[in-house]
């Protein structure tokens, strides 16, 4: 027969076993003020943890100020320790998130947003980030710093239009190689045919 | 003592269940030297389903968007021959978002990468060393789908 000690073993292996898999399908919707947006395999989540540079955080190689904002960022969720993407910010004008998460380098934040994907080649969810906060604060602040962020970066781009019309980098490329990446000539046939 | 064989396969499974929990509180993560061949999507679109179906946010139809949003500071990926979606940390030695056209020259291009691999919490992270092969945009999938989204080309110049 077993003996005592080990039943207490097994008694706190069970319990543990039950506390991840508790863990692995936490629901992070409650409490949640995330405007949704019918995406694909999209849940809200509001949840807390730390900002980092994902490379950092992956690596060891770590730049001051979390790169900067040259580098991919995400939120170390506090709850699981799962280091979670940050693909978006709240804006709907083709914005990432650093410029929204970068002030809060290695610090804790509250963050709400969504979750989303479930692409059979991807085992996991990325974040949008919508709303944010240093954990601690009564105030949310929307996600929505990077549209200036680029007007600051690009002081002397002139011009009426979204930013990504005027955007210095997309329109070197699209000069180079048309719409499609494939040529003018290429964009002018298709234009003909689509008349 | 000898263990029960039940006994022990229970522990094993437990061990299973706790280890990707546990896996997580390591902060640094080991790399693995990789090459793999893909193209270079956004991944926002192609995980979203925003923009449409995963094979419409890809190749030539989505190559205007996949610039907005590579310009956009939205992470950028390889997706795989075999549809695996690897997050791309640097190109080339470059910081992503680095205000550079390194990543915009190569968007929606099919490259062989060589770099480092690291996996966390079911996320593939891709450190892209060196592009040792370039075919250029090889999906031309625009003559199937037009320009995604619609108004990525403008009507006239």
């Amino acid at each position: 027969m077993p003996t005592r000690n080990f039943m207490t073993w097994l008694a706190a292996a069970c319990l543990l076993t039950a506390s991840a898999s508790a863990m692995q399908a936490q629901d992070f919707s409650k409490g949640s003020n995330a405007n949704e947006l019918g995406l694909t395999g999209e849940a809200k989540a509001m949840f807390s943890g730390k900002v980092v540079d994902i490379l950092c955080e992956l690596s060891g190689d770590c730049p001051p100020n979390c790169g900067g904002g040259n580098r991919n960022m995400g939120i170390v969720r506090a709850a699981d320790n799962k280091l979670i993407v940050v693909a978006k910010n709240a804006q709907f004008e083709f914005n990432g998130p650093v410029d929204d998460l970068l002030p809060y380098c290695n610090k804790t934040v509250d963050v709400d947003g969504l979750l989303l994907s479930d692409d059979s080649g991807f085992d996991a969810k990325v974040f949008m980030a919508q709303f944010i906060r240093l954990s601690g604060e009564k105030e949310w602040k929307k996600a929505d710093l990077w549209t200036e962020a680029w007007e600051k970066r690009n002081p002397k781009v002139t011009g009426e239009g979204p930013w990504f019309r005027r955007d210095p980098r997309v329109i070197k490329q699209i000069d180079k190689s048309g719409y499609f990446g494939l040529g003018h000539e290429v964009d002018e046939q298709w234009r003909k045919e689509n008349e | 003592m000898t263990l029960p064989r039940t006994i022990i396969g229970f522990l094993l499974a437990a061990v299973a269940m706790i280890g990707p929990l546990a896996s997580g509180a390591f902060a640094a993560t080991n790399a693995k030297p990789i090459e793999v061949k893909g193209e270079i999507i956004d991944t926002w679109c192609y995980l979203s389903g925003v923009m449409g179906g995963p094979d419409a946010v890809v190749g030539s139809a989505h190559h205007t968007c996949a610039l907005w949003c590579a310009a956009g500071g939205i992470p950028v990926g390889v997706r795989a021959e075999d549809g695996t979606v690897y997050m791309v940390l640097k190109i080339k030695g470059e910081d992503p978002l680095a205000q550079t056209d390194t990543i915009m020259e190569i968007q929606s291009n099919v490259i062989v990468a060589k770099g480092n691999h690291y996996v966390r919490d079911g996320v593939n992270y891709l450190v892209v060393e060196k592009v040792v092969a370039n075919e250029g945009i090889t999906n031309k999938n625009h003559e199937d789908f037009g320009p995604i989204p619609g108004f990525a080309v403008p009507e006239e110049e």
